[in-house]
């Protein structure tokens, strides 16, 4: 199967930088998550999309943790959602999942940031 | 960013002798996938009898985030110009014979056949001083193009560590990116006296064996350092109680007959 080209959107959503992926995370993808990165901005909260990711291979994921350990030094936090149930077992083995958040979706993870804003006032 | 380029310390082409045992139960991967299952402690196998077991079974595994150190990037490469192989051979015959291709006193223990993904391998690495390391990695992934470790805690890194293979201008290149911090503070203090060095050595003694393996001419493996996060995680302190170096030396010390196990046999 071939590889499916990696491309990122960036839009602010109740204060927070989401990071929609498209395509398959692997060496390709290097360039074009650390553009992401640039381009949420000063955004404190980074949320990785995966809804439209493909296939992710073991240098994806050192990507998804070399662009944790940059909000770590930025002091970002990175959050995730609309993982399938095999990215999750994926964050799961490296116990990614011990350090992120993760949503179901942008929506609730949207929902909760509003919540965040706000104080916690709905 | 620092690239180096470096030679071989000793002779690449005097490979150790494949000393693999059967693979740990792990669980299996998931159908069609890459990936090894989750696993919350790690299990290991039929251990050979010159293989010092220690620090692996029962560990849980530790990437990058769990680490204490500073996060490094750390990328080795070496072209294979002249040798008429493709990535997807060169992959192969590595994941067959990975130990094979470690500098002399440095022990793989892993399966028989080829990595596979959920596979435990044990390490017994030779320290300086005739001290030895006794730790493990699990294959976390393996496909035609590369495969992946991960450590358990104890071991000197907190890391991933992938292994490609991927075409260049015709030339098969080879690639070896870690991404690591020192586990613990012990660890971190040996990083900038001997253990950068050490693991830089290792690696592209490693590269060199393996593209001398396939005849390649002009060998020169390249070496970058990058400093993601110059921070240290205090939190993990603690990762200290696990430290494999010195559970490995107690553990030697009152039980002498260990000193018969490899122990930097160089």
């Amino acid at each position: 199967m071939p590889a499916s080209r990696f491309e990122t959107e960036v839009r602010l959503e109740a204060g927070i930088a989401v990071v929609l992926m498209r395509g398959d995370i692997d060496r390709e993808a290097e360039s074009g998550l650390a553009a992401a990165y640039l381009a949420a901005g000063d955004a404190s909260v980074i949320l990785l999309d995966f809804t439209a990711v493909g296939y992710i291979n073991s240098t994806g994921i050192a990507l998804i943790v070399r662009f944790l350990a940059d909000g770590r030094r930025d002091r970002r936090e990175i959050r995730a959602c609309a993982l399938s149930p095999h990215y999750t077992e994926i964050f799961e083995l490296t116990r990614l999942s011990d350090y992120m958040h993760i949503f179901d979706d942008a929506a609730s993870a949207t929902a909760v940031a509003t919540s965040e804003m706000t104080g916690g006032r709905s | 960013m620092t690239t180096e380029t470096g030679q071989p310390g000793g002779d690449p082409t005097e490979a150790i002798p494949t000393e693999a045992s059967p693979a740990a139960p792990m669980p299996a991967a998931p159908a069609a996938s890459n990936w090894a299952a989750p696993v919350s402690r790690l299990a290991v196998g039929v251990v050979p009898t010159d293989a010092l077991n220690l620090n692996v079974a029962g560990r849980r595994l530790a990437g990058p985030v769990q680490g204490f150190g500073q996060l490094w990037q750390k990328t080795y490469r070496v072209r294979l110009t002249g040798a008429d192989v493709t990535p997807a051979a060169v992959i192969r015959t590595w994941k067959e014979h990975f130990g094979d291709f470690w500098p002399k006193g440095n022990h793989f223990y892993g399966p028989l056949t080829s990595l596979q993904p959920g596979e435990v391998a044990l390490l017994n690495l030779a320290l300086p001083g005739k001290m030895t390391l006794s730790t493990g990695v699990l294959v976390i992934f393996a496909d035609d193009e590369s495969f992946a470790f991960m450590t358990p805690e104890g071991h000197q890194f907190a890391s991933f560590i992938t292994f490609s293979s991927y075409a260049d201008d015709g030339v098969a290149v080879v690639q070896i990116q870690a991404l690591l911090r020192a586990s613990d503070p012990l660890y971190e203090l040996s990083m900038p006296i001997v253990a950068q060095r050490t693991e830089d050595r290792f690696w592209n003694d490693t590269l060199w064996a393996l593209a001398a393996s396939f005849g390649a001419a002009d060998v020169t493996v390249e070496m970058e350092r990058v400093c993601v996060d110059h921070r240290r995680q205090w939190r993990y302190a603690g990762n200290i109680r696990q430290n494999a170096a010195i559970r490995t030396a107690l553990y030697k010390l009152t039980h002498p007959r260990a000193w018969f196990h490899h122990s930097g046999d160089a």
